[in-house]
């Protein structure tokens, strides 16, 4: 095991601090499990039992100087903990799918060979496409690429998709669509201080990511502004200069108002805008009935909010926009997406230092795992699927012919209408949760328990792994190596700390021993190790947008991470992107779009008469598959709630901590009430992280956006019932 | 150079990271020893951060019959002293703002030390070290004397409660208001 691979610049001035270097202790510079932010960290590992037994501020790393939200300091306690998986499992009985009960223990070669002879059987039966694989970007960027691979050579199937869909699916369409590259962020994070506007439209950032705040405070402290947009007023909107309390799923016309002022107060660049962008007048044309008037009407925030903040971002030498879930997870979150980045090319906020647009990823390795083909219509490095020269260029790195490579496949919430409907006969999921996290959760349910064959690889019984046939151990981010992409587009290196506990084994080794078993050994054999893997990664995404070939582990090291895109090995990476004012479309020039405003697929009406928006708090990740199980978090936050406003609560005749029947037109739950005036009256909010019974997503719609297939868990119709009242009927 | 413990209130975002880090330091036998409370939750969400002061002549130290808390050279005022604690809790009673916790298992007080492993070599402690927002940061004299200048809100008092809270303290607070005073970029 290579402790030493990572060398911490400060490791001498730290060798005289005793409550740092413990005797019998060596620590493991490496990064958080969680959220993109990707914090660095050091793993306190005991040099006897080598085993990890905490965590340690990593004061160098220049992204977060040592920060860590809850979850990252107490995330080291995942990797022993007792839930862990340390065997394959196999469930003969498929009456008990759904239930933790069933399973038993079974050796690597039992599970290997009862999984090849179904995938076999089901395959011959059926077609290449009976089988489907629903990954996740919780994985390294190793992991990740290979998973596409694995799915496209090894099973040799198109149905391929992945957790991305309910996390960064918009922004990455959103940001192609207007800048012809996603590059999460045009800006390296530690610009955000220097620069004299923050504009966070939809971003709770206080609670999703925590160690970007004091670079979000430290704007104010400068005397710059902070212009937050959000149906609540969360820790970060109660300090903004201007907080936009929008009704969710209006984003679209609010930004659509915004741009209204600052074309008519003249805020725009006019010489950035004829020189490096398309579609300017066409938008005007369609903004101009946006006036702060009817953008209040459709919003619900004051005119005059409107207004200040356009004022406040027009006028700012230099701007950073950044957006998050808020605005992504709608019908229209590409097109919401698209109509933000409009402000920032009309007043010519991008393509240089301190001014820029970027979405705030979510989960850790949401960029990465985004662009190296583990998407129904992705292959490595951004390139499509659809395209004959990508496929081409990519069957040869794989050494399959052209033909031979699957065609497009469908998104993750589609995956299920086709298990539905037969089509799909089984899935091999990894490192996602969809029973959790999915939205209207009963259907994914149903589906999930008419499979064939369900293969599940997670290191915790997580609620989707209960619908498993066969559950495969696998490692913890801590008991493997390999690169993630942050939340900046920086390259970063994951570090092992740990062997693996009991019998796991880390996704791309399961991968490539499953393909040697189904016959197609040649194409993976040679990945011996994950940097292996990681090789072949810079090779399949060379000349495509996302471009890592001249990243190398070693690089990496040497200079605190690489910006892709990457080409050459002589190429130090590209922290600022469009400095040149390039844009990637043919004539180089970004697109302001025209985007007609359309309304929540749901809104409210007699019936349901509420806005429900979903989200986070800062205790619990995603699915809470991983956070669930950690004491002090689960101490922190051990349930589940419904924020409603005072005034709201006192219609319905309801109270602080009193438990409500919550239904909307999918599904009812009995959440707690959190009263709390830092919401819309019109407005409820309840975090998803909870399974079953108290599963946010029972009740949100899945009506996807039609170019991301996003879901909208952001807005739907909803009503509350006091729970003596349906007694008393 | 010798560093204290500054606390900015009002950066405070209820993350409780302080909390999980102060349970991480060695000696701490993973417990902590600070709080963070929601200010007015039925309103908005507004959190702050209860730590130790380290006072200068402080209450928990004097009320002590065993004399088991003990004043550490730079200043911190540290957890009792375990052979001697008679677990009588008046350090809890005797602090003004309740900062001893009590283990009545063990029945023995235990609080903040400021991670005196650490900071007494200069490193941060652990909440410091951690706080996501630099609601807890760990400054010099000379930054904590240039935020004050730069808080100066020109009424004869800075924004935070001057020149100190109840007695002198170690500890340096800003109370919420650091908005206040800063004059706009444009």
């Amino acid at each position: 095991m290579h402790m030493d691979n990572y060398k911490n610049p400060r490791d001498n001035f730290f060798k005289e601090i005793e409550n740092i270097n413990h005797p019998d202790e060596t620590l493991v510079p490496t990064h958080c499990s969680y959220c993109a932010m990707q914090c660095g960290m050091n793993l306190r590992v005991n040099t006897k039992t080598n085993k990890i037994i905490g965590v340690e501020p990593r004061y160098d790393w220049p992204v977060t100087l040592g920060k860590m939200c809850p979850k990252g300091v107490t995330a080291y306690q995942q990797t022993n903990h007792p839930d862990r998986l340390l065997k394959p499992l196999i469930r003969d009985d498929a009456s008990l799918k759904g239930t933790k009960k069933g399973f038993r223990e079974a050796s690597w070669e039992e599970a290997y060979d009862l999984i090849v002879k179904k995938f076999k059987q089901l395959q011959a039966d059926y077609g290449k496409d009976s089988l489907s694989v629903y990954g996740g970007v919780s994985m390294t960027n190793e992991k990740c690429y290979l998973n596409g691979k694995f799915a496209r050579v090894a099973l040799q199937t198109k149905y391929l998709d992945y957790n991305g869909r309910f996390c960064m699916a918009s922004a990455a369409s959103g940001i192609n669509r207007s800048l012809g590259i996603d590059r999460g962020s045009t800006v390296p994070w530690t610009d955000i201080p220097e620069t004299d506007c923050l504009f966070l439209a939809g971003s709770n950032t206080a609670d999703c990511h925590p160690t970007m705040m004091f670079r979000v405070w430290a704007v104010q402290e400068r005397g710059g502004y902070l212009i937050v947009v959000d149906p609540r007023e969360t820790p970060v909107a109660r300090r903004a200069d201007v907080h936009l309390d929008l009704r969710p799923g209006t984003d679209l016309a609010l930004a659509n108002g915004i741009l209204h002022i600052l074309i008519k107060n003249g805020h725009t660049d006019d010489d950035f805008v004829k020189k490096h962008t398309n579609g300017f007048e066409e938008t005007k044309e369609l903004v101009k009935q946006f006036t702060p008037e009817y953008t209040s009407q459709i919003t619900g925030v004051a005119p005059e909010k409107i207004i200040k903040a356009a004022e406040l971002y027009g006028k700012a030498p230099n701007a950073i926009l950044l957006f998050a879930r808020g605005i992504e997870q709608q019908v229209k979150g590409v097109d919401n997406v698209s109509a933000y980045i409009n402000l920032a090319l009309v007043t010519g906020n991008i393509g240089r230092p301190k001014a820029g647009v970027g979405t705030i990823t979510g989960q850790g390795n949401g960029q990465g795992g985004r662009e190296h083909g583990q998407k129904a219509d992705a292959l490595p490095g951004y390139r499509k699927i659809t395209d004959p020269e990508h496929v081409k260029e990519v069957a040869k790195v794989w050494g399959i012919e052209p033909e031979e490579m699957p065609g497009e496949g469908v998104s993750a919430f589609e995956l299920f209408g086709l298990m539905e409907k037969k089509v799909i006969r089984s899935m091999y999921l990894l490192c996602s949760n969809p029973v959790v996290s999915a939205p209207d959760s009963n259907y994914v349910r149903k589906v999930l328990k008419q499979l064939d064959f369900m293969v599940v690889s997670d290191f915790f019984l997580s609620e989707s792994a209960e619908y498993g046939d066969v559950v495969l151990p696998t490692t913890t981010w801590s008991e493997d190596e390999g690169t993630t992409t942050n939340v900046e587009g920086r390259v970063i290196k994951i570090n092992r700390a740990q062997m693996p506990l009991g019998e796991s084994k880390p996704d791309w080794l399961i991968q490539v021993e499953l393909a040697e078993r189904l016959g197609r050994g040649k194409y993976f054999s040679h990945l011996k190790t994950s940097e292996d893997v990681f090789n072949e990664l810079r090779l399949a995404s060379k000349g495509g947008k996302a471009d890592y070939y001249g990243v190398t582990w070693e690089k990496i090291k040497k200079q605190d991470g690489v910006f892709w895109p990457c080409t050459k090995e002589e190429d130090p990476g590209t922290p600022h992107m469009f400095l040149d004012k390039k844009f990637y479309f043919p004539d180089g020039k970004a697109k302001i779009l025209a985007l007609p405003y359309v309304p929540a697929a749901e809104e409210p009406d007699e019936e349901f008469p509420l806005h429900l928006t979903t989200g986070r708090v800062v205790y619990h990740y995603l699915s809470g598959n991983q956070t669930r199980r950690i004491q002090f978090l689960k101490d922190m936050c051990p349930e589940p709630f419904v924020e409603v406003h005072p005034e709201t609560a006192k219609k319905y005749d309801i109270e602080h901590e009193e438990r409500v029947r919550l239904f909307t037109r999918r599904g009812e739950v009995i959440y707690k009430v959190k009263l709390t005036e830092a919401i819309r009256k019109d407005t409820l909010f309840v975090p998803y992280h909870w399974d079953f019974e108290q599963a946010a997503n029972i009740l949100t719609n899945p009506a996807l956006d039609p170019i991301s297939k996003m879901p909208e868990f952001k807005a739907c119709a909803a009503q509350i019932e006091k729970l003596e009242m349906k007694k008393v009927q | 150079m010798k560093k204290r413990l500054y606390l900015e209130l009002e950066n405070c975002i209820g993350c409780r990271s302080c909390l999980a880090a102060c349970t991480q330091c060695g000696g701490h036998e993973e417990r902590n020893r600070n709080y963070v409370y929601d200010v007015n939750p039925l309103v908005d969400r507004q959190t702050m951060p209860l730590m130790c002061l380290h006072c200068v002549n402080p209450a928990c130290a004097r009320s002590c019959p065993a004399q088991a808390i003990q004043i550490h050279e730079t200043g911190a005022v540290l957890s009792a002293l375990v052979e001697k604690c008679i677990g009588c809790q008046n350090c809890t009673i005797a602090c003004p703002y309740g900062i001893p916790k009590f283990d009545t298992e063990q029945n023995l007080m235990y609080k903040c030390d400021l991670c005196i492993d650490r900071s007494k070599d200069g490193i941060p402690p652990m909440c410091a070290s951690v706080c996501p927002t630099n609601t807890l940061q760990w400054l010099t004299d000379e930054e904590i004397e240039q935020k004050q200048n730069k808080f100066n809100l020109d009424n004869g008092k800075w924004v935070t409660s001057m020149p100190y809270l109840e007695g002198e303290t170690n500890v340096k607070v800003n109370l919420p208001g650091i908005l206040q005073g800063i004059s706009k970029l444009y």
